[in-house]
């Protein structure tokens, strides 16, 4: 089995080599960038009062935390950040699991080699499985390296913040990234299989992978995640908690580490399945009109007679960060669920596929 | 099992009995019969589009029939396809090499994939044709690529060696370089090839056995020399006593129609012995045979000796 993942990387030179550069380039510029970030020395506490504009005091920053903070946020915010962020950790298991997965079987294909080793082989099926280990076993502990490093990034640049009690950008880093190079891998093999063809497995997989991951968090707020979620306030009747129907941060347990799952609507305390634009349409205040020209001049002032309207409200329900890593778990056990089917797929129908 | 599994019937290599592949409306087989004597070697000839490539992938198990089956030594690749490919050595049709590889790597992911893959038969193969162990296989000439195709096939130490048109893409001298090798592999270890082809002359000196494939059927099979010694040859439309027209088409230089026939039974027998008259002239050579049989499938005279 060693010479066969030997010489499974080696015939994919190429594709090695780009994974092995990319997750490298992605790790360093990470590291990179959260080294510039630690550098500011950033007190925490300037960080929260700025950044979230919540904090129960109001009181002015001083000078120095104020500068700090804006060079803080020069880098935080800047296109360096977002690129190495975004472009880089964001895209990186998907590019990974696209680059090395698309050709892994299709190559062969177009190629012309398949009928070459299928023809030395008893079972295609051992054949691909070598396959896919040589490229597992090379993406996972360049993927993690990858996390890890947007682990360390996503620290600097919340300073205070542990980024495994916090789903800031959770998805994006850590062994998140490793679950979603996986599912992508094999996905993709398994595209590359049914297709037999690189480029088209390649553009399809980017449409997958775009939708996946666009409807990823949507589709699990909706069906695994809602029995983790607990209410954000612990009093949402609290007239001082909702204002018509917005939530104000002020007092409640919602941190940015908080994962945000759902939304429910109360009205007197109590859930409520209206429709809220309705009900405030009904509940208006009267609208005042002027005698003489019959035009509307504004509406009634409430004058303190008449008992206070408190409307529907939202209330948002949370995982709070102190429950990453189950639900890192969770969603790791979905994506690694994900990637032994693409891969039984890929495994079945390679076993039934032309070579050509 | 039909037949023996793993035991060869003692007499057929390869067998196939009413063997029909479709593909969409296009038949490429059609009811094939055919057995391969252990121990022959087969030329399978016809002109593209015969059936040759199908019928040789059939037997690899990368095609489906659509009816009827084959038995490679006895064994059914698409029911038992592991134990009948472990039987098989196969060289496919354009020389596919993995361009990142040496060619001693190609050896050594022959031997992890093919547990019987006699590495050390395969490197003597091709260091008796000068073939560095340490080169990269996309930088091999053609006929290096094929020679390399060819050492992976015979490694197995297989008994049944399907070489699918190895030889198109080959100067004259790496054809002969090819032949060679293959028949002193075949010579040396008593197995059986059949090598397909649609250069007629190339595979005239090497088989001893003919097939000849023409739009999805078995136009003729038999033995090469019986091949020549039952047809005859003539320049105009009479017939040989005892014989049936197989086809014509234009003859050496343009200048005449040829029509091949074929004699009611055994040519040398009757020509001999028998005493009975028959007109015409032994084909001179094996190419007159085919392009009599592939005139016939084409139902002209369009084909013209080289």
């Amino acid at each position: 089995m060693l010479t066969r993942i030997k010489l499974t990387l080696k015939q994919h030179r190429f594709e090695t080599i780009a994974v092995v550069v990319l997750c490298l380039i992605a790790a360093a510029a990470a590291l990179g960038e959260a080294y510039r970030l630690n550098s500011i020395q950033l007190p925490a506490g300037c960080v929260v009062g700025q950044r979230y504009m919540f904090a129960p005091d109001t009181s002015v920053p001083s000078t120095a935390c104020r500068l700090a903070t804006d060079r803080f946020y020069a880098v935080s915010n800047g296109t360096d950040m977002g690129l190495v962020r975004y472009m880089l950790l964001g895209l990186l298991p998907f590019v990974v699991g696209i680059l090395f997965g698309a050709p892994l079987v299709a190559k062969e294909i177009e190629q012309g080699t398949a009928p070459l080793s299928w023809a030395l082989v008893g079972s295609r099926r051992r054949w691909l499985f070598g396959k896919m280990l040589a490229a597992t076993l090379l993406i996972v502990p360049l993927l993690l390296v990858a996390g890890l490093a947007a682990d360390v990034l996503q620290g600097a640049s919340s300073p205070g913040l542990d980024p495994h009690a916090s789903f800031e950008n959770f998805a994006s880093r850590g062994v998140m990234v490793v679950f979603w190079g996986l599912a992508t891998l094999f996905g993709t093999v398994a595209l590359g299989t049914l297709l037999g063809r690189t480029l088209p497995a390649v553009i399809l997989a980017l449409v997958v992978c775009f939708l996946a991951r666009g409807f990823w968090e949507i589709g699990l707020s909706r069906t695994v995640l809602p029995p983790f979620a607990v209410m954000q306030s612990e009093n949402p009747q609290d007239p001082q908690n909702g204002q018509n129907g917005q939530m104000m941060y002020g007092q409640y347990a919602w941190t940015p580490s908080d994962l945000n799952v759902y939304y429910r609507t109360y009205l007197d305390g109590k859930p409520w399945d209206g429709d809220m634009n309705a009900w405030w349409n009904e509940h208006q205040p009267p609208m005042l009109v002027d005698p003489s020209s019959g035009l509307p001049v504004g509406v009634a002032v409430d004058t303190g007679t008449s008992p206070q309207i408190q409307g529907p409200y939202s209330v948002p329900f949370v995982i709070h960060g102190d429950r990453y890593w189950p639900i890192v778990a969770l969603e790791s056990g979905i994506l690694l669920l994900g990637s032994l089917f693409c891969g039984a797929v890929a495994l079945i129908w390679v076993d039934r596929r032309r070579p050509y | 099992m039909a037949l023996g599994r793993g035991t060869s019937t003692g007499t057929a290599a390869l067998a196939a009995h009413g063997l029909s592949k479709r593909f969409r409306k296009k038949v490429a087989l059609d009811g094939v019969d055919l057995t391969i004597p252990v121990g022959s070697v087969t030329a399978l000839v016809g002109p593209n589009g015969a059936g040759k490539t199908t019928l040789i992938r059939v037997c690899m198990a990368f095609e489906r029939p659509n009816a009827g089956n084959v038995e490679v030594d006895g064994v059914d690749p698409w029911k038992h396809r592991g134990e009948a490919l472990r039987r098989v050595g196969y060289v496919p049709q354009k020389p596919a090499v993995y361009g990142g590889l040496s060619v001693e790597d190609h050896l050594a992911m022959a031997r992890s994939l093919h547990p019987g893959f006699d590495v050390d038969y395969a490197r003597r193969r091709l260091e008796q044709l000068a073939i560095p162990l340490d080169q990269r296989a996309d930088t091999l000439s053609g006929g290096q690529a094929a020679q390399l195709g060819l050492a992976m096939a015979l490694g197995t130490r297989a008994k049944v060696l399907l070489l699918d048109e190895p030889l198109a893409n080959l100067d004259p001298l790496a054809r002969r370089e090819f032949i060679q090798v293959l028949l002193d592999a075949v010579r040396a270890e008593g197995s059986t090839a059949l090598l397909s082809s649609h250069i007629v002359t190339d595979v005239e000196d090497a088989c001893d056995r003919l097939v000849i494939l023409g739009g999805g059927k078995i136009r003729l099979d038999c033995p090469l020399e019986e091949a020549k010694r039952t047809h005859r040859l003539t320049d105009a439309d009479s017939q040989p006593s005892g014989a049936t027209a197989v086809g014509s088409f234009l003859g050496r230089g343009g200048q005449k129609i040829m029509t091949l026939w074929r004699l009611a039974a055994d040519g040398a027998a009757e020509g001999g012995d028998g005493g009975v008259a028959i007109g015409g002239v032994e084909p001179t050579s094996l190419e007159d045979v085919v392009l009599g049989y592939l005139a016939a499938g084409r139902g002209s005279a369009g084909l013209q000796l080289n």
